[in-house]
This record gives C-alpha cells, structure tokens and sequence, in this order.
C-alpha cells in the first residue's frame, strides 16, 4: 500500500501543470529503463531539459528524496543514469562565475548532494534567514514538484547556463 | 477512452488549468462542457485555442500595443480547431488583459491576449527596457504590492477576473541565494 507522500506526489504528476511541462518537452520522469530496481519511493528520479551549449547533454537528470511530501520540499541534486549515481562535478551543468545559476548548482556546499534554492529541503533548514529574504520561494502548502521543476528548467535554460565545463 | 483520444490543457479566469482527454471529431464546446467551463453567462465566455506569442514580434518602439488573437467557435470540432497541435484552450470573458511593467521608473504598456503565458510576458517586457544582455537571466515578473510570483507557464487569464481585466507587474531581479 502506498504512503499518503507517495500519493500526493504521483497524483501531482497526473496534474495538468506537470503534464503541461511534459508536452512542451520541459521536463518529465525518467524511464524504467534509466532507473535501477534500487531506487524506490521517496527517491524519483525526473529529467529537465536544458539549453544547448557545446559538449552538454540536452536534458539532466535529478535524483530527489521526496519524503514527506508535499509537507516538506524534496532534496536532491543531478544524477548521472550512465553510473547510476549523483553526477560527477564535471557531468553537472555550470552557471557564469557568480550568476544566479553557478549559486544554485553549487557543488562546494554540502558535498553538493542538494541545491542551493530555499525549494530543497536541506537548504531550506539550514538558511532559515531565507524566509525573510526570499519569501515567495519559501515552501507551502500550495507548491508542488512542478515549482521545483520550472525553477531548474529556468535556470538550465538561462543565458547564463554555460554547459558542463 | 478511445484510441485517437489525445490531453488538451483548458485553462480559466482566476483557476489552475485542467487536464482534459479530447477526441478529434467532437465539438469542442463537449470537451469544455466535461472541463466544467460554462459558455453562458451575461458577458460572452471568449475561447482562444492556442497560445499567444504575438507580442514578441512588437517593435519596441510601440506602447500599448494589442495582440490580435481572436476567440473562435466552439462548436467547431477539436480537429477542425487542430487542438492536437495547440495543445492549450483558454476560456476567458476578458478578450485582452491589459498589462503594465514597472520597471526602473518606467512603466510598459500592451493589451495581450488571456491565453498568453508568463514566459511571453517577461520575455516582451525585457526587450521592451532594454534588457536583453546576460544581466537580463535574473529578472521576473513580481504582482505590484505583492511577493507574488507567478510561474513562467502559467497563463495572464489565470490571474485576472473580469470585468478587471488588468494586472501589473514590477520587473524585479530574483533573489539569488546567500548565506
């Protein structure tokens, strides 16, 4: 029997905001065949595409660990589905020195297992001065996956997205 | 569910879209009808099938401008209609939403259509100040007198209710993590 996270979470995927995303190619689960038998909820494993830059792959993976959603945001970082684990620092996509994208896909900050944005668990709890500085990112009752989706989907598609190098 | 049946994406004045299954050949006041959009009503119920990219081929020296997208009949069929491609039907008494930008003592102007998403908006608005350099990556669209950030895939018909059919927005840098 599935938990009530679990539930949330799939019955958000049938919504039409994440299906919305799905059609116009942004985003979308990663397939059984991309997914090892030993990931199993609360992991997920979702797909953003990216921009193109040279020598950079057109989507990236995520691993998220979505435990108690949609109560808490999930956590996570970029997953290499060649390895089947967190992607390597020269596999995960780079931002210009000191832009908005380089800040959230920092990988000198909790061994870069997490994203640096007040929608990932790990940062949420450990930066509780963004909730006064950033309070429409701030998690709630209303947010779902698909905020966490549009926001690495912006970043990734940003012109100060580099590519992976 | 037959076969040929294909998801549309219907969306309304003040409410989150909708997912909705469609078959080609029926009206496609049917596929509103189990969306629970009511046509009637003492204002008209405009449906625009699309979304609207217009304003982004305006010339920047053009203020107030006005995006043509015209509503069509929804008596018409889904495949005459060629949701399969559009994929978006917007259902709005509002036949434009007039929208403002602030941005660095500066206002903008233009009337866009309803079934125009945030994306387009910002898209506009930053070549409409200029801002079309690296620097521009950062900027959003913030409702004035509010925190409130709508989602780049939402649409400017979801925002409004008419008869207010106008919404204004400061242009603003998002917050980039510190600390």
């Amino acid at each position: 029997m599935k938990s009530p996270d679990q539930r949330a979470f799939e019955a958000d995927l049938c919504e039409a905001e994440f299906r919305i995303g799905f059609a116009e190619g942004q985003w979308g689960t990663a397939t059984e065949e991309v997914v090892p038998d030993d990931i199993h909820w609360p992991r997920v494993v979702l797909w953003i595409a990216s921009a193109k830059r040279p020598a950079a792959p057109d989507r990236f993976y995520v691993l998220l660990d979505c435990a108690n959603y949609k109560t808490v945001p999930p956590t996570g970082t970029f997953w290499d589905p060649v390895t089947k684990k967190m992607s390597a620092v020269d596999k995960r996509p780079k931002g210009k020195s000191g832009s908005r994208v380089a800040r959230v896909f920092r990988t000198d900050w909790n061994n870069g297992s997490a994203f640096y944005h007040p929608y990932d668990r790990v940062a949420a709890q450990t930066h509780p001065n963004w909730a006064n500085e950033q309070p429409h990112l701030i998690w709630g009752p209303d947010h779902t996956i698909v905020n966490l989706l549009d926001e690495l989907h912006v970043l990734l598609n940003s012109e100060d997205y580099v590519g992976i190098s | 569910m037959s076969n040929n049946e294909f998801e549309v994406f219907v969306h309304a004045q003040g409410a989150k879209p909708k997912l909705v299954m469609a078959s080609p050949a029926e009206p496609l006041k049917e596929v509103l009808a189990r969306a629970g959009i009511s046509l009637g009503g003492t204002e008209p119920m405009l449906v625009f099938v699309g979304e609207c990219l217009e304003a982004l081929q305006e010339s920047i020296a053009v203020d107030n401008g006005e995006d043509g997208h015209s509503p069509v009949d929804p008596s018409f069929s889904v495949e005459q209609l060629r949701l399969r491609e559009h994929k978006h039907i917007h259902c709005h008494r509002c036949r434009h939403v007039a929208v403002e930008v602030n941005y660095s003592s500066r206002t903008k102007h233009h009337r866009f259509s309803p079934a125009t998403t945030i994306a387009v908006v910002t898209k506009w608005a930053l070549k409409k100040f200029d801002l079309t350099d690296a620097a521009a990556a950062d900027y959003v669209l913030q409702i004035c007198h509010s925190k409130q950030v709508p989602r780049p895939n939402e649409h400017l018909g979801e925002l409004v209710h008419a008869p207010d059919c106008r919404v204004c927005f400061d242009l603003v840098k998002e917050v980039t993590p510190q600390g």
